[in-house]
């Protein structure tokens, strides 16, 4: 029988089963905010820009695909940060104004280092897609995940660079080899410095390690304590302008050793116009792996590059933004394969992974450790060609030969 | 024997950049007893500027130096002129206001270049002359011999000509100069013009050694700062031997100690001086007080 009581407390449940279903609603149409921490201004910006530009591109194509992670669309919110003090700033203001569920980032290091420990502080994930410094997942923070490279991975391809292309290509066993490792002092270059030494001293390499710091407007003393060693192989790991400065220096110098190397630099126009085609042609360099690997390796870069050129109407600007687009990629499909936006769940959801090599676009796999370290990130080797970067290691990367080595 | 030439010549070579730099900043300090912290990016806009004409114009960087100097000289005055003169009597402010220069360049530079890093290229200045076993690029070779060049015809300029005996007069006594019927502010406009225009062809004569960034002139004021105060503030002469004092600390400790120390070790040199000789190896005792020497 029909009461009074029992239709007012239906219509009481219908009226509220209504509201659940009309705040689900608006819940499932509310964007999925992901706050992309990096510097949008000062020396950094190029960079900073290009990789939240991959960001941007990436949600672009799930939410076209998918309509989105977890049945929300996907919307990347930019925080400003050109140094760690900004980047505590940038998540502060990300997640209490702009309301991000999820950070991400980083161009640079310090600026994760800060940006992921803030992040923490509110409960949220911070998912790494670009900073190298070893000791970010070292630190065992429990809402940071790397999906990228580490400082490690660059010292471990440079040596095996050393050893499969230049002793053989110099025809020298590794224990009659000599490389000369030049790094700027900071954490970054110090803790790749150090990673190429161990490596290439458990090889039988004779090493000798010189420092700088990347503010220096003379690094000629730099260039004259490595040409005294005479090395077979110079191997520099610095940023663009102490790069550029220590090649002049080079040249200027007349130190000409069979095989050059740059680290993580150098592969921009910013170094071609300051050396030029000619004296560049043969230099290495150990790069986040860029969009003209072969499809084998990275299947999928040709379609990033037609991606890109159309979104952006040229060609990227730097290597990180592909390696940015997959580090975004692997988060969306460890966010969806959690169910949730939680550091605690995703952080699961990513051991859970195991995708070989090759599964993206940057030839990486997803595979990560306790640490929280995709260990199936790794760099390629290129190398400049007619004024040209072309991929040359490993074999199945390269889109071209190595030429000009030993160095004419 | 061949090591120690070496790294002599590279000292010397050094000291010729800190030298170009520092010289204007000082005679600024000299005169004004500003110090100005925007000296460095006066040099970044030397620098582009040499850049901007060479992608306009096709004008060598060296050549550059025509247009550019001339452009800094005027900028210089209007700085003087808009910003700090309203300021005198308030150095703080002074200060204050030099280093928000700083930033209005730098910012106002990155904002129009996207923080891209440009380089300036002048065949001139690409390789190097043998001197017996010594390598000398000639690009700072040319650097050096500008600083030597520019330091002496200052020099020449301050004593031999009214208006540089106009500035050393309001340097050393203000209100006599003016009682003699000098016109201070318009020495003071000009000295921070020449100070301007010596960054400026000092940018000029940098653009092709260096990838140019906004945040550039800060490296080079840094040390330069350490140069005056060496060499003796408000000494023009001491702001060019002090630059040697300099490059030569930076490039033996960096050769034979580690390149990673050069400075640690330039600092010591620059406290033991300091407690030793306060004025500065070639300044004279009071000198931050009456402003550039006679004998600069």
């Amino acid at each position: 029988m029909l009461t009074r009581r029992t239709f007012a407390a239906m219509a009481a449940s219908a009226t509220a089963m209504t509201a659940v279903g009309t705040f689900g609603r608006a819940r499932a149409a509310e964007p999925l905010k992901i706050g992309a921490v990096n510097p949008y201004s000062g020396g950094m910006a190029l960079y900073g820009d290009e990789v939240t530009r991959c960001y941007e591109l990436a949600a672009k194509q799930i939410n076209a695909a998918k309509g989105g992670l977890l049945g929300r669309p996907v919307e990347i919110v930019r925080g400003n940060a050109t140094s760690a003090q900004e980047g505590i700033a940038a998540v502060e203001q990300l997640i209490g104004r702009d309301g991000v569920e999820i950070l991400m980032g980083t161009y640079a290091s310090s600026i994760s280092n800060a940006a992921s420990e803030a992040a923490l502080n509110y409960g949220k994930l911070y998912w790494e897609t670009n900073a190298v410094a070893s000791n970010l997942t070292e630190r065992g923070l429990p809402n940071f995940i790397r999906a990228g490279l580490a400082a490690d991975d660059f010292g471990r391809r440079s040596v095996e660079g050393a050893l499969e292309l230049v002793a053989k290509r110099l025809d020298k066993a590794p224990s009659e080899m000599s490389v000369w490792l030049e790094h700027e002092d900071s954490a970054y270059g110090t803790s790749i410095a150090e990673a190429q030494k161990r490596l290439l001293e458990e090889a039988g390499v004779t090493v000798g390690v010189g420092a700088h710091s990347f503010k220096s407007i003379d690094v000629t003393d730099s260039i004259l304590r490595a040409k005294s060693a005479a090395p077979d192989l110079w191997i520099s790991t610095g940023y663009v302008g102490d790069t550029n400065l220590l090649l002049r220096a080079a040249r200027d110098q007349g130190f000409a050793p069979p095989a050059i190397m740059s680290v993580g630099v150098g592969d921009t126009a910013e170094t071609l116009d300051a050396l030029g085609a000619e004296y560049l042609e043969g230099v290495l360099l150990v790069s986040f792996p860029r969009a003209d690997i072969s499809e084998d390796y990275g299947p999928g870069s040709d379609a990033f590059l037609e991606l890109y050129r159309a979104e952006f109407g040229r060609d990227p600007v730097a290597p990180q933004g592909m390696a940015a687009f997959v580090g975004a990629k692997i988060l969306f499909e460890a966010v969806e394969a959690a169910g949730s936006v939680e550091f605690d769940a995703v952080a699961e959801a990513a051991k859970a992974m195991d995708k070989p090599f090759g599964s993206y676009e940057t030839g990486y796999g997803a595979r990560f450790d306790d640490t929280l370290q995709n260990t199936r990130a790794v760099p390629i080797i290129a190398q400049w060609q007619g004024g040209e970067v072309k991929a040359v290691y490993p074999p199945e990367a390269a889109s071209s030969d190595v030429v000009n080595l030993p160095r004419a | 024997m061949t090591e120690i030439l070496n790294i002599l010549a590279v000292g010397l070579l050094l000291g010729g950049i800190y030298a170009l730099v520092s010289v204007g900043l000082n005679l600024i300090f000299g005169v004004i007893r500003v110090v100005n912290f925007a000296q460095g990016e006066f040099v970044m806009l030397g620098m582009y500027g040499a850049l901007a004409a060479q992608l306009a114009l096709g004008l060598d960087p060296y050549l550059g130096a025509v247009l550019i100097l001339p452009a800094l000289f005027a900028l210089g005055c209007a700085v003087y002129w808009l910003i700090l003169r309203p300021l005198q009597g308030e150095p703080m402010m002074q200060i204050f206001a030099t280093f928000g220069l700083l930033m209005l360049i730098q910012n106002a530079v990155l904002a129009a270049t996207g923080g891209v890093a440009f380089s300036a290229n002048s065949s001139l200045a690409v390789g190097s002359v043998s001197l017996g076993p010594v390598q000398v690029g000639t690009g700072r070779l040319i650097v050096l011999i500008a600083a030597s060049v520019v330091t002496g015809g200052l020099a020449w300029y301050l004593r031999a000509t009214w208006h540089g005996k106009a500035i050393r007069a309001v340097a050393q006594d203000r209100a006599a100069a003016k009682l003699m019927g000098v016109n201070v502010q318009r020495i003071y406009t000009i000295s921070f013009g020449i100070g301007a225009a010596l960054a400026g062809l000092a940018g000029c004569l940098l653009a092709p050694l260096y990838s140019m960034t906004p945040q550039i002139g800060i490296n080079f004021i840094l040390p330069a700062f350490a140069v005056v105060v060496l060499g003796g503030l408000g000494s023009v002469a001491g702001a060019y031997l002090g630059g040697f004092v300099v490059g030569l600390t930076e490039a033996f400790s960096g050769y034979y100690l580690d390149p990673a120390l050069k400075h640690a070790v330039l600092f010591v040199v620059f406290i033991v001086v300091l407690v030793i000789r306060p004025q500065g190896l070639f300044g004279h005792a009071g000198a931050e007080e009456v402003g550039l020497r006679e004998t600069s």
